[in-house]
């Protein structure tokens, strides 16, 4: 039997480090290769025609890769120095897309996530819990009313996002949540703040601005630059890394209220910390590619159904996974349904049908 | 300072065994009165409550009699509306939350299933006190999941996850959690409920073991008043949210108990050993 050979194994010290299965391990590099694939399909295809090959190269053109100016201007704004237009097209226009791509897919899943150890609830995510519509409101805002306000778009939704599910939490809480009464006090919230949202449209001077709010609710990728990297990446970073590290608090809330209490933990301060979080990954996401509706919720089910549920490997998973989704479903968006297609709608086309059949398949769906 | 000696010594004069020599309690309930947040009924009252030390206390009373909340506010889970509970003499508000942990271990009633985590790493978690926020496990973290796991006698299954486990099995589990946070007391809510009788008798077997080899304070309730009587050392009988007796064994089981507490006419035999031989239910009082 497996048990008796692991005995010897377990007599070795460190063997607690051994979170880390096989299967993560060829899980996150799938992952990594499937984010790489198709951001080099992403960067390839496009209005200024490429072959693959210079566009490839254009990728890893080492002048660009090693040139600190070339970096200096993309992450800090600075003058770009001159190159080639391949390399223009390529590192400036295309590549950008790919890395907020990558942000905000490891963002939301990690965001969907942690609510989902928080509220030990299969059914939690950003957008269930209002934040996505909260933040998004806070956004649209901005970017409607507000548009001086734009570099901190993730700070602004952050507090759009923390206020909504403070209102979800409330209209939920009875002595404690429930996961139906928590998704039914989601849905009343985010139907208020959606109609907010398209009444906001009436007060856009332009048409163009509402196309960009339009495509911005359902979540795209479509323009993002440099700009929104910048504004994006170091929030992602710190949120990540958190939740990254409450791994461990994220497995002894999941063992449930009492129990976490008697091992000593503050449930209450854990759980509003972690949240808090969550919402900043979820904000940030939503600050700079929109609603991307179903992400936070579905990844975080395909990476539990592969890894396990320990949460030192779901996270991780997460961090891999989330990226290689999205990237892959922004390049769906774009190279199949069009080029101003949003992502979000292909998101909801997969994710939608795919927490179907979970919930066709599992039993019960609802408690963590 | 002084004036908590005295009233320690005070404590320590309060209860005497059999023979008169003096028993310390390591946890001691003062004045309580219980409720839950949610309604305004007082559900338990209790002027002095005693779990003494190195002893095994069950806690006894028919359903609804307020074992389980006695055991709550024992355990910090629930607030008292008046009282204290202090453990070592120490009021239970004056420690926070991960200092409790590491002196007080309790598993309460329901368990949360949880199917993908294996048994090792649930005990892990019983180090939760002893650790950081970013500390990983150190040699005794180890030692201590290796005691607990031992002790427990769980070896075989350490690591097959919860989901695939008995009913009993998973119990075993999750008291070895307990165990491997190596506390001087522990708390249990109705251990052996539901279990088969050889997994009944393996959690209790450990429970003894424990106390027996590292001088544990244990306070467990029981819901079988034939298997409290011949297990623990000290009996509380608990009836109506009010304490109604508390001793050996010998002394608080009687047919008066049986019957008032819990309905049942019995005889109780005391030599060899004490038993209890429950009858018929009595017509409701």
């Amino acid at each position: 039997m497996a048990g008796a050979e692991s005995v010897s194994g377990h007599a070795t010290t460190g063997q607690r480090d051994g979170w880390v299965t096989g299967t993560l391990v060829v899980f996150c590099l799938a992952s990594t290769v499937v984010t790489i694939v198709a951001g080099l399909i992403q960067v390839s295809f496009g209005e200024y025609s490429m072959t693959l090959f210079e566009a490839w190269k254009a990728v890893f053109n080492p002048e660009v890769i090693f040139d600190l100016n070339a970096w200096a201007s993309f992450l800090f704004g600075t003058a770009r120095p001159d190159m080639s237009t391949d390399s223009i097209v390529v590192w400036d226009l295309r590549l950008p897309r790919v890395f907020v791509g990558i942000i905000t897919g490891a963002t939301l899943a990690v965001s969907g996530a942690v609510f989902q150890a928080v509220t030990r609830n299969e059914l939690a995510s950003p957008f269930i819990l209002g934040v996505s519509s909260g933040a998004g409101f806070a956004v649209l805002a901005t970017l409607v009313v507000f548009s001086g306000l734009a570099p901190f778009l993730p700070l602004i939704a952050t507090l759009g996002g923390t206020f909504a599910f403070g209102v979800v939490y409330a209209i939920a809480w009875k002595g404690g949540t429930s996961p139906v009464r928590l998704v039914l006090a989601g849905v009343i919230v985010n139907m208020v703040f959606q109609s907010l949202q398209q009444g906001l449209f009436f007060f856009a001077d332009d048409l163009g601005v509402v196309q960009t709010a339009i495509a911005w609710i359902t979540g795209s990728l479509t323009g993002t630059g440099w700009e929104e990297v910048r504004i994006a990446v170091l929030p992602a970073l710190i949120s990540i890394g958190i939740a990254l590290a409450g791994a461990r608090q994220l497995n002894v809330l999941m063992l449930g209220e009492n129990t976490a209490r008697s091992l000593g933990m503050r449930v209450e301060r854990v759980r509003f910390f972690l949240s808090g979080v969550a919402i900043l990954a979820a904000s940030v996401a939503i600050a700079v590619a929109g609603v991307v509706s179903f992400f936070g919720l579905v990844v975080p089910h395909i990476v539990r159904n592969t890894v396990g549920g320990d949460y030192r490997r779901l996270m991780v998973g997460c961090v891999f996974a989330g990226p290689a989704l999205m990237v892959t479903a922004d390049v769906g968006a774009r190279l199949t349904l069009g080029t101003q297609m949003p992502v979000g709608v292909v998101t909801g086309l997969i994710g939608g049908p795919y927490f179907l059949y979970l919930m066709r398949k599992q039993q019960s769906m609802g408690e963590l | 300072m002084a004036r908590t000696q005295q009233e320690r010594d005070r404590e320590r004069t309060r209860i005497t065994d059999d023979d008169g020599v003096a028993i310390e309690s390591a946890l001691v309930g003062d004045k309580l009165e219980l409720s839950y947040p949610s309604s305004d009924e007082t559900i338990v009252e209790c002027a002095r409550l005693d779990i003494p030390e190195e002893a095994i206390t069950a806690l006894v009373g028919p359903n609804g009699s307020g074992k389980s909340t006695l055991l709550k506010a024992l355990s910090n889970h629930l607030k008292p509306d008046t009282g204290t509970v202090r453990i070592h003499g120490e009021d239970l508000d004056s420690f926070d939350q991960k200092e409790l942990a590491r002196e007080l271990g309790v598993l309460s009633q329901e368990n949360d299933s949880l199917g993908s985590i294996s048994v090792e790493d649930l005990v892990y978690h019983g180090r939760y006190p002893h650790r950081g926020f970013f500390d990983g496990p150190d040699e005794a973290d180890h030692r201590a999941v290796e005691r607990a796991i031992e002790l427990a006698g769980i070896e075989g299954i350490r690591d097959t996850e919860l989901g695939q486990l008995s009913g009993g099995q998973k119990q075993l589990a999750w008291i070895a959690m307990v165990l491997a946070q190596d506390t001087d007391a522990l708390l249990l809510d109705e251990p052996t409920t539901f279990l088969d009788v050889h997994h009944q008798f393996r959690v209790l077997e450990t429970i003894r073991q424990l106390n027996e080899e590292k001088g544990v304070t244990v306070a467990v309730i029981l819901h079988d008043i034939t298997q409290a009587a011949r297990f623990a050392d000290y009996l509380v009988a608990m009836h109506d949210g009010k304490l109604y007796d508390w001793g050996p064994p010998e002394e608080v089981v009687t047919e008066q108990l049986l019957a008032d507490v819990f309905g049942v006419e019995a005889t109780i035999e005391y030599e060899p050993e004490l038993q209890v031989l429950p009858k018929r239910a009595l017509p409701d009082r």
